[in-house]
């Protein structure tokens, strides 16, 4: 029976309502802003969304895998914020700028594997070793400009915030991409069956040979990857390196990954879902923005609301029986 | 019959015990060989050897004719011996096929896993296992046990192995799904592999197994072929000393009715019109398949699940307001968890801690606790219940099960309670530490307790209990009485099954 119960294609009602449900909660958003403000659906508006987005969305997919084998990543932050101090530093030393960037996102990779290591090596659990590397890369990044922002001019900032491709600017691109990317590597690869499996059951993962501290390394180095390219966009978006840019930046990362129905627990989820908690947290940001409500205010409701989404996500999960 | 696996002499040490004794044990191809012996006795340390997962001091292990150095239990596959764990190994949000091929994940030309491949075969294997209605796309975690057990064979099996090691492999199956592993099993012996079957189920031994290797406190005790010994015989090898009888049961007054439940029923409708009386000094069992609602019976009576309809009854006066364990505990009422690991212990915490947790309340009412008091209580328990540990601040969880399941009864008992609900109290543990809580339940009984007990092992309800109720399909079909003609294990097999044939399966 199994053959043909396989071939055939579940039909449209009962795959999309088995969408997470932050994606309905964004489809209401939406609609709600359209109409208290109008031009909400302009195409400026809506290209101006995706941007604001794009580089959020590079560092969630990294703290989505990281979620995935059960840690947290509470450096992926101020890992970008180096990337910016760093690449500009160099470039402002004489290194040709695309060198510069390659070297910045290797220092966080580096940053990335010794994350992997104090978790799997030393035993010492995410949440605790991923802080004490945040505030560790932090001060570098500070050392690097004494404190303050640094500035340097070059075309390329511009091109990558301007440039525009079939009518969508280049950063979302970028996005796209290392969407793609990490989809191939969760779904398509060992690595991401390996995700999967340290989150799952690493005991399975040991009995088949598998090396688990090697897997942590290539997660949080893959993680300390894309926080790099995210501190390139963040880079090109505010033309200059800024120590403490991405700050708290993980935490939201968090939050999207967690709207996105990726569980902390047991290696339940995956990154499509986190496309729509990242666009839920921006389309209520650029919604109250857009709205005009003062920004005094604008956390206290983004956090509300943050809050009744994880739990109507946790309750249409549990009537579903997920 | 070619032996394929041997072992000469195997010690192993662990730091203060030695874990085996220079035991040897050998296995014939197309031969189910049953390791048993108490918790604690080295049958799972000797598997581990066998299947590399541990290293001996001394001793060596021949496979097909080749002394053998594992290093870890990766290298034993690859020669051939697998294992079924107890604990599955599998990851819950992976596919079948990803789990059966977990780490030799095929590859495509651009070094992409190759799914249809991984999928193709899976299907192919689990066809071999009759097991073509598990869909190999399917998340191992929305598969249940006893297919997820399917998938763990089905992944040994793909490493063509001439050995199998099976880790009590029933702990977690109902009957309906032993039957369909001892089938499975069948086949396996027929194509010639070796099986290694550690268990501690005795009614399982005849019904597969061809020889049995009984080891105790470390050694072997002797290999017999399995009709050699009856199971009494086995016992006493087992545990050493003579046992005349393994339920006893002393005379004793029966008291006024404890409990009683009339016309009770739960919301999800696993439990229909339950109507149950337990008098004190009376022991009643309730027998019935797994799902046929049992468990969830003793839930809804002690205030875990919420009760639809119906009334309960505690000597005589009726049950009103709120119904929650609590509240159930000041009435006097205990209950011994069927999952001592997740419901009956905080694992981490001490024995002395797990013991006080229902009774800290009556021994401190002022809330204020003497910690000196509090393990003096303690240490009596601990010799009362004969808890093998040194001290009584050892975490639960560095225990044996049958020392676990003593902290859990002391845990109740420390309360006093009058009436005590017992859900599979023997589960996974040795014969001797059975012996002791049956030894215990019976003096339960003359001290004018009432007590209710759910189990699926059909010998110890017919052996323990004064009265039985037969539950099938949430509702309760029979009532058997010791000494009236239906109380044997024939007929209340028949009642548990629903209906007045033999046995489910010819296996």
């Amino acid at each position: 029976m199994n053959a043909n119960v396989q071939a055939v294609k579940t039909p449209l009602g009962p795959r999309l309502r088995a969408l997470p449900p932050v994606v309905w909660m964004l489809v209401v958003l939406a609609l709600v802003f359209s109409i208290t403000t109008p031009q909400y659906f302009a195409l400026a508006n809506l290209r101006n969304i995706l941007v604001q987005s794009s580089a959020l969305m590079i560092l969630a997919f990294a703290q989505t895998l990281i979620v995935l084998t059960q840690g947290t990543d509470l450096s992926l932050g101020a890992q970008a914020s180096l990337v910016t101090v760093l690449w500009v530093s160099l470039a402002k030393a004489g290194i040709n700028i695309y060198l510069a960037a390659t070297l910045s996102v290797c220092a966080t990779v580096i940053v990335g594997m010794c994350n992997g290591l104090l978790v799997s090596k030393g035993k010492i659990p995410p949440f605790i070793a991923t802080f004490g590397m945040q505030n560790v890369v932090s001060s570098i990044a500070l050392l690097t400009t004494a404190g303050s922002s640094i500035y340097f001019s070059h075309y390329i900032f511009q091109f990558v915030t301007e440039t525009r491709f079939l009518f969508v600017p280049l950063p979302v691109w970028i996005a796209a991409l290392m969407f793609a990317l990490t989809w191939l590597l969760l779904y398509r690869t060992k690595f991401g069956v390996n995700i999967f499996g340290l989150g799952g059951n690493p005991e399975a993962l040991v009995l088949a040979g598998v090396n688990t501290v090697k897997s942590y390394v290539k997660v949080y180095a893959y993680a300390g990857f894309l926080a790099g390219i995210c501190g390139l966009i963040t880079a090109c978006r505010v033309e200059s390196g800024q120590p403490v840019v991405g700050m708290g930046w993980e935490f939201e990362a968090v939050a999207a990954t967690l709207l996105g129905g990726t569980s902390l627990r047991e290696g339940r989820g995956g990154i499509s879902g986190t496309i729509a908690g990242v666009l839920l947290l921006t389309v209520l940001r650029n919604g109250l923005n857009v709205s005009g409500i003062s920004a005094m205010y604008q956390n206290a409701i983004i956090g509300v609301i943050v809050m009744l989404a994880i739990v109507i996500d946790a309750m249409v999960r549990r009537v579903r029986g997920d | 019959m070619d032996t394929i696996l041997t072992a000469h002499g195997i010690s192993k040490l662990f730091p203060g015990v030695k874990a085996l004794d220079s035991v040897d044990f050998d296995l014939r191809a197309g031969e189910v060989h049953i390791l048993v012996g108490e918790n604690g006795a080295g049958k799972s340390t000797l598997s581990k050897c066998l299947l590399g997962a541990y290293i001996p001091e001394e001793g060596e292990i021949v496979f097909q004719g080749e002394t053998m150095h594992f290093q870890s239990a990766r290298d034993a596959l690859e020669k051939g011996i697998a294992a079924v764990y107890q604990e599955f190994t599998l990851v819950p949000y992976l596919n079948v096929a990803q789990n059966i091929f977990l780490n030799r994940e095929y590859k495509t030309k651009l070094g992409l896993t190759d799914h249809k491949r991984m999928e193709q075969e899976a299907r192919a294997l689990l066809k071999t296992l009759n097991c073509d209605y598990i869909n190999v796309t399917q998340m191992v975690k929305k598969l249940s046990v006893a297919q997820q057990q399917m998938v763990e064979i089905a992944k040994a099996l793909s490493f063509r192995p001439r050995v199998i090691i099976f880790d009590e492999p029933t702990a977690t199956l109902s009957e309906r799904e032993i039957c369909s592993l001892f089938e499975q099993i069948h086949k396996l012996k027929a194509a010639g592999i070796g099986i290694v079957y550690v268990s501690h189920r005795m009614q399982e031994f005849a019904r597969i197994g061809d020889r049995i290797t009984i080891l105790r406190d470390g050694k072997k005790i002797a290999t017999v072929g399995i009709y050699e010994k009856t199971s009494e015989q086995l016992v006493n090898m087992m545990v050493g000393r003579d046992i005349s009888q393994v339920y006893h049961r002393s005379e004793n007054q029966r008291g006024g009715i404890a409990l009683k439940t009339t016309a009770l029923c739960d919301k999800a409708g696993r439990v229909k019109n339950v109507n149950i009386h337990v008098r004190h000094g009376e022991i009643v069992g309730v027998a019935g398949l797994v799902g046929a609602g049992r468990t969830e019976l003793a839930k809804l009576i002690f205030g875990i699940d919420p009760i639809a309809s119906g009334t309960l009854e505690i000597d005589g006066k009726q049950l009103t307001g709120k119904h929650t364990p609590l509240r159930m505990v000041k009435y006097n009422v205990g209950m011994v968890c069927e999952d001592r690991k997740r419901q009956g212990l905080a694992l981490k915490d001490s024995i002395a801690w797990n013991i006080m947790a229902v009774s800290l309340r009556r021994y401190f009412p002022r809330q204020f606790i003497n910690h000196k008091k509090m393990y003096g209580i303690c240490g009596e328990y601990r010799k009362k219940f004969r808890i093998a540990s040194p001290d009584i601040y050892r975490p639960c969880r560095l225990l044996s099960g049958g020392n676990q399941q003593k902290v859990v009864l002391a845990k109740w008992l420390s309360n006093n309670p009058e009436i005590i609900i017992f859900d599979e109290p023997t589960r996974g543990i040795d014969v001797g530490a059975k012996m002791e809580i049956y030894a215990l339940m019976d003096q339960l009984a003359v001290e004018g307790k009432a007590i209710l007990m759910i189990s699926s092992e059909l010998p110890e309800v017919i052996g323990m209990s004064d009265r039985i109720y037969v539950m099938y399909n949430g509702s309760i079909v029979n009532e058997c009485v010791r000494g009236s003609g239906d109380f044997n294990a024939e007929a209340i097999g028949a009642m548990m099954l629903g209906i007045k044939e033999g046995s489910c399966c010819e296996c």
